[in-house]
């Protein structure tokens, strides 16, 4: 069976578009949780963009072929086309502060040749126990183990604190 | 062996970063960049006093050589287990598993968590 290509360079080409646009958003989800090491398994890269109607999108999209769709009576906010496949789009977070707010605290996260705003694994970890979804609770335990691991490597003589305070 | 800031910002321009861009890149704070600036040696002192009894350059104890997959292997390994150990409520497998995407770059690990996640519903 082929390998099948994902995260080439055209869906980094839509992050690169999104970063030189100025589109204020935030990779979140399990892409987010991925991209810091947590052994997730994800099926797309979703995106909280803080104004959807923001016409730098519009134009971000347009360089790289894809459109938006705004919400509809059958559907939620949708990117389509062109290099957007991957993509989702995330309107509403559980579990966190405003947009600004979560922003503010992202890390940058080198993604080929862009650095991308991403939610820290905490706040992906906040997220998924106010989601409280059976897939939520399911991948709750790796995310936690992930974030130990992170501390341990930022302090590496402290023990862990909170990561596992639901598993206790 | 010191840390030589000059070096590092030279490297960064050239790579088109200014030494803050880099330090952000790195996850590294510039309190802990130039509190290991300061430092007379950046070579742990286990080793400085080694060199000294051995009466031999801290550079000559040194291999530049990277580690072969089994010394990484086991090192991580190593790491592991302190880890889990510190928190035996953690699985080993999730500590085990990170450890290793720790080791790529973040744009393959977001590669593999994708690959993975359509392996499992290929249909979409």
């Amino acid at each position: 069976m082929d390998t099948p290509s994902l995260l080439t360079d055209k869906e980094a080409r839509l992050l690169q578009a999104l970063v030189e646009e100025g589109v204020e958003f935030l990779v979140v989800g399990l892409a987010a949780a991925a991209l810091q090491g947590a052994p997730a398994v994800t099926q797309d890269i979703d995106l909280w963009l803080r104004d959807l109607s923001d016409p730098r999108l519009r134009r971000a999209l347009r360089r790289v072929g894809a459109v938006y769709i705004p919400r509809g009576p059958q559907n939620p906010p949708l990117l389509a086309g062109g290099d957007a496949g991957l993509f989702d789009i995330v309107v509403n977070m559980d579990g966190l502060r405003s947009f600004a707010q979560e922003a503010r605290r992202a890390l940058r996260i080198p993604v080929g040749a862009v650095e991308v705003p991403v939610l820290p694994l905490a706040r992906v970890i906040a997220s998924k126990r106010a989601s409280d979804r059976p897939k939520d609770r399911a991948i709750l335990p790796a995310l936690e183990d992930a974030l130990r691991v992170l501390r341990s490597r930022k302090h590496p003589g402290r023990l862990s604190r909170t990561a596992g305070r639901r598993r206790a | 062996m010191r840390l030589a800031p000059d070096k590092v910002r030279r490297l960064a321009r050239a790579r088109g970063l200014t030494l803050s861009e880099a330090l952000r890149r790195a996850r590294v704070s510039r309190n802990a960049f130039y509190h290991l600036a300061r430092r007379a040696t950046v070579v742990p002192r286990t080793v400085v006093a080694l060199g000294t009894a051995l009466g031999v350059p801290v550079a000559e104890l040194l291999d530049e050589a990277p580690a072969s997959p089994d010394q990484r292997a086991a090192a991580l390994l190593r790491e592991a287990r302190r880890i889990h150990a510190r928190n035996p409520q953690a699985s080993f497998d999730n500590i085990w598993h990170t450890l290793w995407m720790l080791e790529q770059s973040p744009a393959e690990r977001l590669r593999r968590s994708l690959i993975r996640g359509h392996a499992v519903s290929p249909d979409r």
